[in-house]
């Protein structure tokens, strides 16, 4: 079974897609399997990013049937190991999937046969971004580390448990208890209730259950483009406080520099930890990357790969 | 969100049983300085009202947990409701609070920054501090109105800051030959700034244009 992480997080511009094919291309060098599917549907760009031209065969292929399954959808990129599934030439209108065609890409996502799947995701909560997040038990919130993107990575779990929620109660249940939400918030004004809250609360006898199925996630965090006069400690502050309020287990995974040469690489359509392999910035990608393989969460690991 | 509800102390702060008063004071103000409006990673997180819960959770949780008297009540409480395992601590180890032995004379930094960020919203002081910083060049003697506007001692700057008195008033009598290196200037300035919540990058500019402008003027009419 392929380990899948959807790499999303609220706000964009954070290095989602940047991140994404840096950790595929060191997955593959380290020996594994690797894919990488850009579902940020109709503004897909990570082709660019591993420097290839945009592949004719894709998503658009496995939805249009001319493939037959969604593995036979990827193509090789220049590095070995490392394939993508593109969705730049899916139709125009790709950005508004049919609920039909999501859970066909969902379900196969869940049975490729690589070592490691990584899924590309659009900025924002819309349903498409979530139900793909909602793809695998892990995911990996990207965001740096300033207030408006910490603000949206906030919004991003809530909005992510809010979907389990609601794909795991009953429709009408779930609409009732968002019904009598919605009134109290009229009648009480101000401070809007913490509607997660209410929602698990609805009914006693399933809260536990609905919690321990919460309580199943779990998120890593990555702060990108981190600058030297930043707080180090911001990331343990980040994950403490989440632990702490919300529901899964979060695990803070590093900082990664900023560093101007990222746009550079960027401009050059050459993935950045080739062009400047012994930079700092790259030295911290190969630790998250190590990181994430090992599952160990241990500080010391991967000091000198 | 999971707030502190059934929390006790010790989990409010993420302390063991065991913790020494330096611990408990270490872990006070990492949870105020986490959970302080200001804070980028909690700032959006609560409301006004679940802030203001929490740091009440946690001012109680010091205040017990600081006062031997007050400590061992809380912990035999807690091991009487069987919330804990029955603990005893050890003979050798007392909760030794130094508040008991030297009575407390600091500036409580939090409560200076309220303070200093309430005046900030009169309109009579906010338009006196924008009238002074739209200045190109910042003196001593602006510093100092600056300072007053915010009801700040001197020697609360020095408390916080740990720059001495001294160098301070030298800074605001524009005794610049008594000033150390740019350098140190620069960094002392944004510490000045800072506990006055004033842009510290203007501060610095200002002060240094000042420098410079006596300088040439120096210069030119050598008395």
């Amino acid at each position: 079974m392929a380990e899948i992480y959807p790499i999303g997080g609220g706000k964009g511009g954070v290095g989602k897609s940047f991140i994404t094919a840096s950790l595929g291309a060191l997955f593959a060098k380290w020996g594994k399997k690797v894919v990488l599917i850009d579902l940020d549907l109709g503004a897909s760009n990570l082709h660019t990013l591993l420097g290839m031209q945009s592949p004719r065969t894709g998503l658009n292929s496995f939805l249009n049937k001319t493939v037959k399954n969604l593995e036979n959808a990827a193509v090789p990129t220049m590095i070995p190991n490392l394939f993508l599934i593109s969705s730049f030439h899916c139709y125009m209108e790709i950005a508004n999937l049919f609920y039909a065609q999501k859970l066909k890409i969902i379900d196969s996502i869940k049975n490729l046969p690589f070592d490691y799947v990584l899924l590309d995701l659009g900025p924002g909560t819309n349903f498409n971004t979530l139900d793909f997040f909602l793809t695998s038990k892990e995911g990996i919130l990207i965001c740096t580390p300033e207030p408006t993107s910490i603000e949206n990575s906030f919004r991003f779990i809530k909005t992510v448990y809010f979907r389990k929620l609601k794909q795991m109660m009953k429709k009408n249940t779930f609409d009732s208890v968002l019904k009598d939400t919605s009134s109290n918030l009229d009648r009480s004004g101000m401070n809007p209730p913490d509607i997660i809250e209410i929602v698990l609360k609805h009914d006693p006898e399933k809260e536990a259950f609905l919690r321990n199925k919460l309580s199943e996630f779990k998120f890593k965090l990555v702060f990108n483009q981190f600058r030297n006069n930043l707080d180090p400690t911001l990331g343990d502050q980040f994950e403490n406080i989440c632990n702490r309020h919300f529901y899964s287990i979060f695990q803070f995974l590093g900082n990664i520099r900023y560093d101007s040469r990222i746009h550079d690489a960027v401009f050059s359509k050459i993935l950045y930890i080739h062009k400047y392999p012994h930079t700092q910035s790259a030295a911290d990608l190969k630790k998250i990357a190590a990181r994430i393989m090992s599952k160990m969460p241990s500080e010391s690991f991967g000091k000198d790969m | 969100m999971k707030k502190f509800d059934g929390l006790n102390y010790y989990e409010i702060l993420k302390i063991p049983m065991t913790s020494s008063y330096f611990e408990i004071k270490r872990a006070y103000k990492d949870a105020l300085s986490l959970y302080n409006e200001d804070s980028i990673v909690t700032y959006s997180l609560f409301s006004k009202k679940e802030r203001d819960k929490i740091i009440e959770d946690i001012e109680n949780a010091f205040l017990t947990l600081s006062d031997d008297q007050k400590r061992a009540a809380y912990d035999q409480m807690l091991m009487d409701s069987g919330q804990v395992e029955t603990f005893i601590p050890s003979m050798e180890k007392t909760y030794e609070s130094p508040s008991q032995s030297a009575p407390h004379t600091g500036v409580n930094e939090n409560l200076l920054h309220s303070r200093v960020k309430e005046k900030l919203l009169a309109e009579d002081v906010k338009a006196q501090l924008d009238e002074i910083l739209l200045k190109e060049r910042l003196s001593g003697d602006d510093l100092k109105k600056l300072r007053k506007a915010v009801g700040v001692k001197i020697t609360e700057i020095q408390y916080i800051t740990k720059i001495s008195t001294s160098v301070l008033r030298a800074i605001e009598e524009n005794r610049f030959e008594e000033l150390p290196p740019d350098t140190y200037l620069k960094s002392f300035l944004r510490s000045y700034a800072k506990v006055l919540q004033t842009d510290p990058q203007k501060v610095i500019d200002g002060y240094f244009k000042t420098i410079s402008h006596a300088k040439k003027t120096n210069d030119l009419d050598p008395t």
